[in-house]
């Protein structure tokens, strides 16, 4: 078997795996977002929840465990479709590359904040 | 025949980035797709916007109800309802675009198209009953 071969096999792979994550990924996204929008807005009064109400809200051991399987899987969803749009201009191997590191550096600033978020409501 | 409307090859422009934003003349299959990224992009800076806003949680009760109040107005509801089109166009055609993707229901995807159409045009207008409602 050729490197090129081994290398597109890798590419054919990646991509499969990319694809997978943002079906599954999106697939949860659609039941917590449901969830979201239900206790969040739909049933209580007023439509938004005030500070007292929110807090009570995210204190709740599943809610916690929710907001953190939200925000994974919502950045991850996010900038997996980011990236498919922004490979479609035809981007040389290095600045692929250069590409995966941002969104990945984005990602991972993202999980930090949203982690930092979520327990600092607890605390409070 | 069944006409094409998934996010294949097929309905990816030639020159991507700039042709798959122009659906003139082209099938429901295209302007599917680029919803679905118009939508998705939407929804990426929502997102980045909704954690940022989430923080005024932590700066205390006031920051947060001062919000509250704000977001209570009619232009923030209509938003709302736009957000809402957002989320439920891209969450149907996501599905559809997956099961068409897994080999799922491939020659009609046409009528699955429009029948996912009609159920989010009916959420649709339930949500934003209970947006200006509630």
């Amino acid at each position: 078997m050729t490197s090129a071969t081994i290398t597109r096999e890798k590419k054919i792979s990646r991509a499969a795996t990319l694809w997978i994550t943002q079906v599954v990924s999106g697939l949860l996204l659609i039941v917590i977002l449901a969830l979201h929008m239900i206790s969040h807005h739909f049933v209580v009064e007023g439509g938004l929840r005030d500070y007292q109400q929110v807090l009570a809200y995210v204190q709740n051991p599943l809610v916690f465990v929710l907001e953190l399987v939200f925000i994974v899987t919502a950045t991850a969803h996010a900038l997996i479709g980011v990236r498919a749009i922004i490979l479609d201009i035809g981007l040389s191997e290095g600045a692929k590359r250069t590409l995966n590191w941002i969104l990945a550096v984005i990602g991972v600033i993202t999980l930090i904040y949203g982690a930092w978020l979520a327990i600092a409501l607890q605390q409070l | 025949m069944a006409q094409q409307i998934s996010s294949t090859k097929e309905d990816t422009p030639s020159r991507p980035l700039t042709a798959w934003f122009d659906v003139r003349k082209r099938r429901v299959g295209s302007w599917a797709f680029a919803l679905n990224r118009l939508t998705g992009l939407g929804l990426v800076l929502y997102l980045f916007l909704h954690l940022a806003v989430l923080s005024l949680l932590v700066q205390g009760e006031e920051a947060w109800d001062q919000f509250v109040a704000l977001a209570k107005n009619p232009l923030f509801l209509f938003l709302d309802v736009v957000l809402i089109f957002g989320l439920l166009f891209h969450a149907l055609n996501g599905i559809r675009v997956a099961l068409v993707g897994m080999g799922i229901g491939i020659k009609s995807q046409r009528s699955m198209f429009w029948i996912l159409a009609a159920i989010g045009a009916i959420l649709l207008v339930i949500s934003a009953f209970l947006v200006f409602t509630k």
